[in-house]
């Protein structure tokens, strides 16, 4: 929607704008990732980008980063020409990307990491610490994170540090351009605040800034110019001020999707206890009192808190992947001990676990034999594999969840991740489980498919199963749930009913004081 | 949906093997064309006692390379297979020399105790790995030790001799010219590839080299299945002794030194990789003609053992630099 303007404001424009991208196109054999990008910066704006999975968010952040050449278009940079030919080239020209998966090196210290593109020398070519040391504290400084020790190793940090030291680390080179490609996926909704404190004072200095997010609310909340992606291609660029979320959504799937997410309300009847919970200490709970709740059948229980609050870890305590401390757990009111993951699902209990690249998917394996990594048994006899049956399950199991894939046995990388979010979910549900844990269901998932997976879990609950739910996304668990428990310090710091939903409500609780837990140990 | 009614037209089983058709094809053209080049350049390649010859010396070798792919496979790799085959055939040579037996009863014997010791090497590899989540590459360089030291003290670093003649029959016993120890290597590729293309064991080991997390996740027993892996491994080592001794009418505590580098080489010019999870026993298959092959035809041409060996090792090195681009071809 590019307004025709007379010839001389075009240029006027074009000169105002530090970066501008037009007719942009970039293939990959037969796909087009990029088919027509129009996109430009002015100095000093946040700029957000929005689109689903696969838009070409991913690749125009690329191209600008110079990991990939483009194929035909323009990019103009200060009013010269702009094809960098590598990311070194890029940095040169004041580009800087904080890429979505972490470029640290866990083993070495925060400083080091910071410095590494460009280690601080003394006068005999030895590596100088003390100046690597200074300019990483400065660094860190300048964006807030003074408690941070600079000599600490990256591994000893958290997720949301080792963003925010990306970011340092990007800051620290003479930046004009800060990419920031989905810096809060991984962050609880504090780091996210504070993410935004620092963007905005990078930005008071300057910095032009752009900002990909799944987040609408974080577009809106920070960002001045939004441009939507959808299929390759930019659909529209628009001044914050001039719309809404509903609009912006509208733009990215193209069908009127935001309503159907909407509706959230829906009181579910609670059936008996399916899993109670008594005083459960994972290992690393520094405190003697435990976590206790009881899930029913027919219920959505969320778990809300801040990233370390232990939420993970209680799940993972839960499923019987980690050792316990104490604590005990009933099934059905008998009292059981899981051994392992094994016992877990004998006993009926499914576990979509955060992170599936790394715990939910064998991703070089076909999407069939991803499905059934839970079900052997349906699809073998004897210890031998029937191929027949294993398909059947994976097209069955795809149908039900609206997977949408080229061949059942294609592999499970070729999948978007909204899609590969559906695989691990049918890799659950073919065991028809009457308990489902899901930790951060739709973490990287788009709007459409987001959307379809909180209507299978809905539909899930309807039929009696009980989910027990963790999730960063506040708007996310107060759609799914029926209750919410808020954790903060391996502690149960207040459950809230329906009515008492609110991303207020739910902050208060987990930034609460450690009195409670104090006085009861 | 289109797609979906061709699916069911389309087994996974069938797939399964015809991407690893596709993978194998280029080791197999290999192979193929290191044949043509001997055949036209040699007097003597294609000549029948030539490939006879060819058969006997990659028996062994083929052996090893099928308990290794099992390995490898998971994510692992066993340095001890070769003095572990010394060990085994040191304590079969003396099952064998037992006095008071009959012949039958001795070489059964000799078989099980080479086939017990293989797999007790095998299962305490695996074990101390899996339980300790120690590198395998270390736990095994130990076991290489412990086996060799155990071999040269049980026979008192003697050669074991003087075996019954049936067991020297099956030794040089061919069927059409094919040796019958080749054949029983073959019937072990066979095997192994059932397990692991149509079993869920096969499957899981896959899984385990790709993501062993998600596998242990899934509840499956993930520490059992690296054991087995690893047994599996000591126990075609047990196996090639028997062969080892069937062929040389000798145990020395001194055999197989390098073959588990031999073995590992015939895994990846499969195409099997290292870091686990992808491959196939047919590819070792393969990889251990090229290795015998090349060996074979490389002395008819005339060149030096010297040569021969360097050649074998710049093919390895190959065989991995195609193996990135092949591991990169699958991303996209």
């Amino acid at each position: 929607m590019v307004a025709v303007q007379p010839i001389g404001e075009q240029t006027s424009q074009d000169t105002d704008n530090l970066l501008s991208v037009t007719g942009l196109k970039k293939h990959f054999g037969g796909v087009k990732a990029l088919d027509g990008v129009n996109f430009s910066l002015k100095p000093g704006e946040v700029h957000a980008l929005v689109g689903e999975n696969g838009a070409g968010k991913s690749t125009l952040i690329k191209v600008l980063s110079g990991v990939f050449p483009f194929d035909a278009g323009e990019i103009t940079l200060d009013g010269a020409p702009y094809a960098p030919a590598n990311p070194h080239h890029a940095k040169t020209h004041g580009v800087q990307v904080v890429h979505q998966e972490f470029n640290l090196l866990d083993h070495l210290s925060v400083a080091e990491n910071i410095s590494i593109e460009a280690m601080p020398k003394t006068r005999f070519g030895l590596l100088d610490r003390t100046e690597m040391n200074r300019r990483a504290r400065v660094a860190l400084d300048a964006i807030g994170l003074r408690d941070v020790d600079v000599c600490a190793t990256v591994q000893s940090l958290g997720i949301a540090h080792r963003q925010l030291i990306e970011i340092a680390r990007a800051l620290q080179s003479e930046s004009t351009i800060l990419i920031l490609d989905e810096p809060t996926a991984t962050l609880t909704e504090r780091e996210t605040k504070r993410l935004f404190e620092i963007v905005q004072s990078i930005k008071a200095k300057g910095v032009t800034i752009v900002f990909v997010s799944h987040h609408l609310n974080e577009v809106f909340a920070i960002c001045d110019r939004v441009t939507i992606f959808r299929n390759g291609k930019t659909i529209t660029t628009e001044n914050i001020s001039d719309t809404t979320p509903a609009g912006v959504v509208r733009h990215m799937v193209g069908r009127k999707l935001a309503e159907e997410m909407e509706h959230g309300v829906e009181l579910h009847t609670r059936g008996d206890i399916a899993l109670g919970i008594k005083d459960l200490c994972v290992v690393q709970n520094p405190y003697d009192t435990g976590i206790s709740f009881d899930l029913h059948y027919g219920e959505v229980l969320g778990i809300a808190g801040l990233v370390g609050a232990g939420r993970t870890e209680l799940l993972r305590g839960v499923f019987g992947i980690d050792p316990l401390r104490s604590g005990t757990i009933e099934r059905d009111g008998t009292p059981v001990k899981f051994k392992g993951p094994r016992d877990a699902i004998a006993a009926g209990i499914g576990f979509v676990t955060e992170d599936r690249k790394d715990e939910g998917l064998i991703l070089e394996m076909p999407i069939a034999a991803n499905i059934s990594l839970a079900n052997m048994r349906n699809v073998s006899a004897s210890g031998l594999l029937r191929f027949f049956k294993e398909k059947q399950q994976a097209r069955e199991g795809g149908k039900r969840l609206k997977l949408k894939y080229g061949k059942i046995t294609d592999p499970a990388s070729s999948l978007s991740g909204g899609n590969q979010q559906k695989v691990v979910l049918a890799k659950w549900l073919a065991r028809n489980p009457k308990i489902l844990i899901l930790d951060e269901p739709t973490r990287g998932v788009d709007v459409g498919a987001k959307a379809e997976i909180y209507a299978i879990l809905k539909g899930l609950v309807r039929e009696g199963v009980a989910l027990l739910i963790v999730s960063s996304e506040m708007p996310e668990l107060m759609t799914l749930s029926d209750r919410i428990l808020v954790l903060a310090d391996h502690q149960i710091k207040g459950e809230l009913e329906r009515s008492e939903f609110s991303e207020e409500n739910i902050l208060k609780l987990a930034y609460g004081q450690n009195t409670n837990a104090e006085g009861i140990s | 949906m289109a797609e979906q009614s061709d699916i069911l037209a389309e087994p996974t089983g069938r797939d399964f093997s015809i991407r690893s058709i596709i993978n194998n094809a280029g080791i197999g053209l290999a192979l193929l064309g290191l044949i043509l080049f001997f055949s036209i350049f040699t007097e003597h390649f294609l000549n029948p006692n030539n490939i006879t010859n060819i058969l006997t010396q990659i028996t062994i070798n083929l052996i090893l390379a099928v308990g290794m792919t099992f390995v490898i496979l998971v994510g692992g790799i066993d340095l001890s297979v070769g003095s572990v085959m010394a060990f085994a055939a040191v304590v079969a040579g003396k099952a064998i020399t037992l006095p008071g037996f009959g012949p039958t009863e001795v070489i059964l014997l000799a078989c099980i105790a080479a086939v017990t010791a293989g797999f007790v090497c095998g299962l305490l590899n695996g074990l101390i790995t899996s339980y300790w989540a120690l590198p395998s590459f270390i736990i095994t360089l130990g076991m290489l030790n412990i086996a060799r030291g155990a071999a040269l003290h049980v026979s008192n670093a003697q050669t074991i001799y003087s075996f019954p003649f049936a067991f020297e029959e099956f030794g040089s016993a061919q069927i059409y010219g094919v040796p019958v120890v080749f054949l029983v290597a073959l019937a072990l590729v066979l095997l192994a590839w059932f397990v692991l293309n149509r079993t869920v064991f096969g499957r899981l080991l896959y899984g385990i080299g790709n993501n062993e997390e998600a596998v242990r996740l899934a509840g499956h027993p993930v520490f059992w299945y690296k054991v087995a892996a690893f047994t599996i491994c000591g126990l075609t080592a047990g196996i090639a002794a028997v062969v080892y001794m069937a062929r040389l009418n000798i145990a020395s505590p001194i055999a197989g030194i390098g073959f588990e580098l031999n073995a590992i080489a015939a895994v990846i010019i499969g195409g099997t990789s290292l870091s686990g999870g992808r491959g196939s026993v047919i590819g070792t298959l393969l990889g251990a003609f090229i290795i015998g092959v090349l060996a074979n035809g490389l002395i008819l041409i005339g060149l030096s053992d010297f040569m021969r060996q360097m050649i074998t090792g710049v093919v390895i090195i190959i065989a991995v630099i195609l193996d990135y681009y092949r591991a990169r071809y699958a991303k996209k």
